[in-house]
């Protein structure tokens, strides 16, 4: 139920002001448990689609029951093999991606990534994305059928694939349109992961609401992109990337302020968090939990430290539970 | 859990040649579990800006001492704080990481061909296939003598020759202006020696195999080749695929793509795959056989 003895291993911020106050505190104890629209979790913090793999490849690390759940790369109906080499570029504080969903396909990840996944002992969220409504609708349909999965994240806001993805996450219309399909497919909940790509993001967060969303997650990546000055050419295939890390956090943040005055759903904030005081941020904007995402690369043990970081500033402040602290900046 | 991830002491960091780096780290972990071929991820810079770890070769491990060592060059922002850091600063680490070179016992002439900074991997190579040589499959001491054919841009920029030599390997030295050894590229080198030692017309290559398995010397009564390992930039590689594809001896690349996590998880550091799709630098990488990939 709590994570407090996984403190003990890492020493992220021993030396942070507001941590050495909080030895002076009273309260021992913060609750930081939270539940999203059923998922329940024993800490706020997941792992972001895309940038987990299917979870296997930091267990070498780290326990990673440790977490508050999963989310799988990007799920498409059929196997995809992904964009052409450069897929990643590096930004100031950031990273230009264009991996263009590699993924097993739902029928392979159910056959070789779920089995595993299942027994994690943690609650794993589906990411789906589809060329078209059919194929997202088809998706969940299949993925209900498992036993254990927590919930659907529908992305619509994939900016490297030729159809679908960020093009349904671009107007309150198309986003309704394929969120209505997930949400006919399953009786999970069905998460909407937001694109940042739009003009107001308050109108895609309502349609998606309107839809069916049980909750609502974001941000995806900007787009955005890099030419290579001696080829004198963009250096993506693709011409446009999706920029995350550090450097889009301000926008990410911004963004979950405003969704979090346009809906009553819980939200799931990401977009360049690294440490626990970015988390504590998007948390006092109106995140009920964050997801980590290019933070893992940098650091790995990113993830454990958030929690470890989240526990301590409540405390220190003592706030007995995360849910107080949640859109109270407002 | 083999793979470490932590702060590592800084032993020394010498600058060998113009340019290039040696830095060697304090890390029983990972000198323990490390293969040649893997390398480590690391985090050059605290702050966020440049944000990603730089996967680097490994160069050494010594399980005894505990010591790991790199050898890098300074391309950019990253490897450029890299080669600022001093004795007994600390160093944020991942690794080892990477599927690396397959290093059987016995091996009498492996041939591994290295350009520029390609070439440090292939130092802990050569003292594993060395290591490794001693005693063949039914026992018997080896007469091993490896070859090694390296390339670099100039004579100036030449490292671990000494290293290769006492490794019992022969060296033969390519520059690209010819102000060491010969002028021209390592897979030149490569090329001719085969062309030497098993000189076959290419109707009947597919005889290869079957002589370099039977161990039959052929004109030149010397001992085939059984494997050839390279590592070095892109057109280095290709050469060494397409000679590997008319010899049939079973050739090892080390490939280098833009990467992020070094883990597997990202799927950012795709190479192309013969059999279709992309394979994983990191992960089912960096070294592949040279037939499973297309260059």
């Amino acid at each position: 139920m709590d994570d407090r003895f996984f403190e003990r291993e890492y020493n992220p911020y021993e030396s942070d002001a507001s941590l050495m106050e909080s030895k002076s505190r009273h309260a021992d104890f913060a609750d930081i448990s939270v539940n999203i629209c059923g998922i329940a979790m024993k800490n706020p913090v997941m792992a972001a689609s895309g940038t987990f793999g299917f979870g296997e490849e930091y267990a070498g690390l780290y326990d990673i029951s440790r977490l508050g759940a999963v989310v799988t790369k990007g799920l498409t109906l059929e196997r995809r093999c992904g964009n052409p080499p450069p897929r990643i570029y590096e930004t100031p504080a950031g990273i230009l991606n264009s991996i263009g969903l590699e993924n097993p396909g739902v029928e392979g990840f159910i056959r070789w990534e779920w089995p595993r996944l299942c027994r994690s002992g943690i609650p794993v969220i589906a990411n789906i994305d589809g060329d078209n409504a059919n194929d997202y609708y088809r998706m969940a349909r299949r993925l209900s059928e498992l036993d254990g999965l927590a919930a659907i994240e529908a992305n619509i806001s994939c900016p490297n694939v030729e159809k679908g993805g960020m093009a349904f996450g671009q107007h309150p219309e198309s986003a309704y349109e394929a969120i209505k399909a997930v949400r006919e497919g399953t009786n999970l909940p069905v998460i909407a992961k937001l694109s940042p790509n739009v003009t107001d993001i308050r109108q895609i967060a309502e349609a998606a609401v309107n839809a069916g969303a049980d909750a609502i997650s974001l941000i995806n990546t900007l787009q955005g992109m890099a030419i290579d000055i001696h080829k004198k050419k963009p250096v993506f295939h693709r011409t446009f990337a999706g920029l995350s890390g550090p450097a889009v956090k301000p926008v990410a943040l911004r963004m979950v302020w405003e969704v979090f005055e346009a809906v009553r759903v819980p939200i799931i904030g990401m977009g360049g968090i690294a440490s626990w005081q970015d988390a504590v941020e998007f948390m006092l904007a109106g995140a009920s939990a964050v997801a980590v995402g290019t933070a893992n690369f940098i650091d790995p043990f990113a993830p454990l430290k958030i929690i470890s970081g989240l526990k301590k500033y409540l405390i220190g402040q003592g706030i007995r539970a995360l849910n107080e602290i949640i859109g109270s900046a407002h | 859990m083999s793979l470490f991830c932590g702060s590592v002491k800084i032993i020394d960091n010498v600058e060998i040649a113009p340019g290039i780096f040696r830095m060697g780290l304090e890390c029983p972990e990972a000198a323990e579990s490390a293969s040649p071929g893997q390398f480590l991820q690391i985090r050059c810079f605290e702050g966020l800006a440049p944000l990603l770890r730089r996967p680097i070769s490994i160069a050494a491990a010594d399980k005894d001492s505990g010591m790991i060592e790199i050898i890098y060059r300074v391309v950019g922002e990253g490897t450029g704080i890299l080669a600022r850091k001093t004795k007994k600063d600390m160093l944020d680490i991942m690794g080892p990481l990477g599927k690396g070179f397959p290093v059987p016992r016995g091996l009498r002439r492996p041939v591994i061909v290295g350009g520029g900074i390609g070439v440090a991997p292939l130092l802990f190579l050569a003292k594993s296939l060395k290591e490794n040589s001693s005693r063949d499959s039914y026992g018997r001491e080896s007469d091993f003598c490896g070859l090694a054919f390296v390339g670099f841009s100039s004579g100036e920029e030449v490292f671990g020759m000494q290293f290769l030599e006492d490794c019992c390997f022969n060296v033969e030295i390519c520059t690209d202006d010819g102000s060491e050894g010969h002028k021209g590229f390592p897979t030149d080198l490569l090329e001719e020696y085969l062309k030497h030692i098993m000189p076959i017309p290419a109707s009947n290559r597919e005889n290869a195999k079957s002589a370099g398995d039977s161990e039959c010397t052929s004109a030149s009564s010397a001992i085939l080749p059984e494997a050839v390992y390279a590592c070095g930039p892109e057109p280095l590689l290709k050469k060494v695929k397409q000679i590997a594809s008319m010899t049939k001896i079973p050739t090892y690349i080390s490939v280098e793509q833009r990467m992020a996590c070094g883990v597997g998880a990202c799927l950012g550091c795709a190479v192309k795959s013969s059999g279709g799709g992309y394979l994983r630098a990191c992960r089912d990488g960096p070294v592949f056989e040279a037939h499973q990939l297309i260059l």
